[in-house]
């Protein structure tokens, strides 16, 4: 037999010292891993805001322009059809002689500048912006209109702090006396930098015209193929899930099963790209970058995920509450559907939404199955023969790539103004899974 | 002694409810119930006593076929319920337990109101036709299982934030809200004070009139108050199994003197 210990309980004696030093090590390492990931964190969250927030803000020049029907509607007749005949050459010399008419009028003296340099300070895209507004109302032919086109990126750029008049002098597409005279537009007001709702709407533009680039096609390829694999993804996993947990067997073949999940699970996603363009492209015959086939891809790559979570809710519920249904003569399915799932409800949710998020943000497998596609339109509405999902489409995260990859750094802002809503998204999605699992979640 | 007084009750004349032969259990190699044979008497209350770990809950599992759920048990053997095998391929486990009803040793209310707990049998079954009959369901029930009074006032509020010994009584409720013919308890009331384990004892003696009640206890004073047959289990054999004024006054076995003496247990 031990004898009793003696001492005072106001002293400590070295067994307990080293004990709270043990312990008092451990809570510094917890608190030091904490902290560098916080520090990640903000410089993460500072750098992406810095580079990319102002992608959200364009640079913009108030013009009033003449429509002279000459020239835009010779036939007189107002017919849509005839007027698509006319090309955005011929919409660009009215904006250059509006551009040169406010200009003139506000008496801003243009030094060292030709009549194209001053072209040049508006965008490419400002034709066609023109172009469509008269196509959308005819009747403005003949008028005099205000419009607001978008400035070139570097004109742009200046405004941001991308473009100096130091680098202007290096920089082949643009010359420190064009800075100048936008100061100047500046100054009168016409020139004006504000917020940019086309970033989010329109689809993406060409290498030279940065300043017109959009996420609309991406957000809306990125919605549908989660539609996809919501419909898809969280009815199979969670009834393979419900199946596999309380309904099978256990014996070999469900042990398998169970071991192939968790290694589909670990796949590297591209992987699955090759999957998907071998099945849903070259034998199913789905159209490459479409959606439909995107949605498929990253359904297979996130069911193992929602597979396994959904599993471990159902694991959690404790097997009293079963025996507890079983017990007044529950049917095994009765048990399940009244008592388990309503248990597991937010572990399945929470898991299904760390399955989608994933999903959002995967770049890998879509490349392989052509949804890098450089998307200059709307797809027809997404209403055509090929269905609301057949049509090509881009995402996301392959946008940010794309964009990454070309040569103007106005798009590296562009890219990192898409992470911001990449980011957005994920945090959307994060909040709504907490939301549901609050009120999912029973407070007993 | 005064806690004999339902001895006298006469049961020969009793016919039987369930009767097993040759049961034996195996929990994956594990032995656990040898070669078993009860009858279970129609409005008898029988006691399972016996040491822990004799398999007094593991036979009792068997009565209303819940070892079907645990993957690695397996039962031989026979057991009849008014003469039908309730282990015959054809029996749907459902339909038994509607009819043979359990009361499981730790308390497992459901994580629903208390009402909902009580409802829930009634209302898979179509025990009722209106929401006024359940309602007298829910009421009659919980009086019955003497917790009537505590939670009248809040019957939407959970059951799992009742005590133990109040949980317990509300999945006794919950039981015999079903209206079954034979009331599996597995020790109901290990949790309960005095007080209500009085009541819980004075409700089993009134179930008697109706159905056949099977009690497992570690109390001998319960197995002698309340039962009129009892059953000693030891290491999976059941040792002895008659009358309980016989059991407790002549036990026949030396091993079921000892237990009831308190010399192994
Ligand atoms: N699910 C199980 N898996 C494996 N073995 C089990 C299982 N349940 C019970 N056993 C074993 O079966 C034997 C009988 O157990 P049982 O629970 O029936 O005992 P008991 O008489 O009810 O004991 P107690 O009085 O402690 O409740 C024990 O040896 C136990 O280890
Ligand atoms: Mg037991």
């Amino acid at each position: 037999m031990n004898t009793p210990r003696k001492g005072s309980l106001l002293v400590q004696d070295a067994r307990t010292k080293r004990r709270n030093a043990a312990e008092a090590r451990f809570k510094a390492y917890g608190l030091t891993a904490i902290a560098v990931g916080v520090l990640a964190l903000i410089v993460l969250v500072t750098s992406i805001l810095g580079n990319g927030l102002s992608a959200f803000r364009q640079t913009e020049i108030m013009l009033t322009v003449e429509l002279p029907e000459s020239k835009l509607d010779k036939s007189g007749t107002r017919d849509l059809d005839v007027m698509k005949k006319v090309t955005t050459l011929t919409y660009g010399p009215i904006l250059a002689k509006g551009l040169k008419d406010v200009i003139a009028a506000n008496g801003i003296e243009i030094e060292g500048l030709t009549a194209k340099d001053v072209d040049a300070m508006i965008s490419k895209e400002a034709s066609a912006q023109l172009r469509d507004r008269v196509l959308a109302d005819p009747s403005l032919v003949g008028q005099t209109v205000e419009i607001t086109v978008l400035a070139s990126g570097r004109i742009d750029g200046y405004y941001k702090g991308r473009v100096s008049l130091a680098s202007a002098e290096l920089d082949s597409n643009v010359t420190p006396a064009q800075l100048r005279l936008a100061d100047a537009l500046k100054d009168k007001g016409i020139l004006v930098t504000k917020l940019n709702p086309a970033f989010i709407t329109a689809p993406d533009a060409s290498d030279q015209r940065p300043e017109a680039a959009g996420l609309g096609v991406a957000i809306l390829g990125s919605a549908y193929m989660m539609i996809v694999v919501l419909v898809l993804a969280l009815p199979i996993g969670v009834a393979a899930s419900i199946y596999l947990e309380e309904f099978a067997p256990k014996n070999r073949w469900t042990d398998l099963i169970e071991v192939n999940i968790s290694n589909l699970a670990a796949v590297p996603s591209i992987v699955f790209g090759i999957l998907g363009l071998a099945i849903f492209i070259n034998f199913g015959g789905l159209r490459a970058s479409a959606p439909i086939v995107g949605g498929l891809v990253l359904t297979l790559m996130t069911l193992p995920t929602i597979i396994i979570s959904t599993r471990a809710a159902l694991k959690s519920v404790p097997p009293s509450i079963r025996d507890a249904a079983l017990g007044v003569g529950a049917s095994k399915m009765q048990a399940v559907f009244h008592h388990v799932l309503p248990l597991a409800a937010p572990g399945i949710l929470t898991g299904a939404i760390i399955g989608l998020a994933q999903a959002l943000g995967e770049t890998a497998p879509l490349l392989l199955i052509g949804m890098v596609a450089f998307v200059r339109e709307y797809p027809a509405a997404y209403s055509a023969a090929d269905g609301l999902f057949g049509e090509p489409s881009t995402a996301l995260p392959v946008q940010v790539f794309n964009w990454t990859q070309r040569a103007d750094p106005a798009f590296f802002e562009r890219a990192s103004g898409a992470i911001i809503v990449l980011l957005v998204f994920l945090l959307i999605m994060n909040a709504v899974a907490i939301i549901l699992r609050r009120r999912f979640e029973r407070r007993w | 002694m005064d806690d004999m007084r339902y001895l006298e009750i006469d049961v020969t004349a009793q016919t039987n409810k369930m009767t097993a032969r040759g049961v034996d259990v195996f929990y994956g190699d594990t032995h656990a119930i040898k070669a078993v044979d009860v009858d279970i008497l129609d409005k008898t209350v029988t006691a399972f006593i016996g040491p822990s770990g004799c398999g007094k809950s593991t036979f009792l599992r068997c009565l209303n076929r819940m070892n079907d759920t645990i993957d690695i048990c397996r039962v031989k053997g026979t057991i009849l319920l008014d003469g039908e095998d309730i282990y015959d391929p054809k029996v749907d486990s459902v339909q038994l337990r509607a009819k043979v009803g359990m009361v499981f040793q730790k308390p497992n209310p459901f994580p629903k109101s208390i009402y909902d707990n009580v409802a829930y049998g009634p209302k898979i079954h179509g025990l009722t036709r209106n929401k006024a009959e359940l309602d007298e369901v829910v009421e009659t029930s919980l009086r019955r299982a003497a917790i009537w009074d505590e939670v009248k006032d809040r019957l939407q509020s959970p059951g799992t934030g009742l005590s133990g010994g109040q949980q317990q009584r509300l999945c006794i409720a919950r039981a015999i809200a079903t209206s079954p013919e034979v009331l599996l308890m597995d020790e109901p009331c290990s949790a309960l004070d005095p007080i209500a384990t009085a009541q819980v004892e004075e409700l089993i003696d009134e179930l008697r009139s109706q159905f056949s009640v099977v009690i497992v206890t570690h109390s001998m004073q319960q197995a002698a108050r309340v039962s009129q047959r009892t059953a000693f289990f030891h290491l999976g054999n059941l040792v002895e199994y008659g009358e309980t004024g016989q059991i407790f006054t002549a036990p026949k076995d030396p091993r079921t003197e000892s237990y009831i003496t308190g010399r192994i247990g």
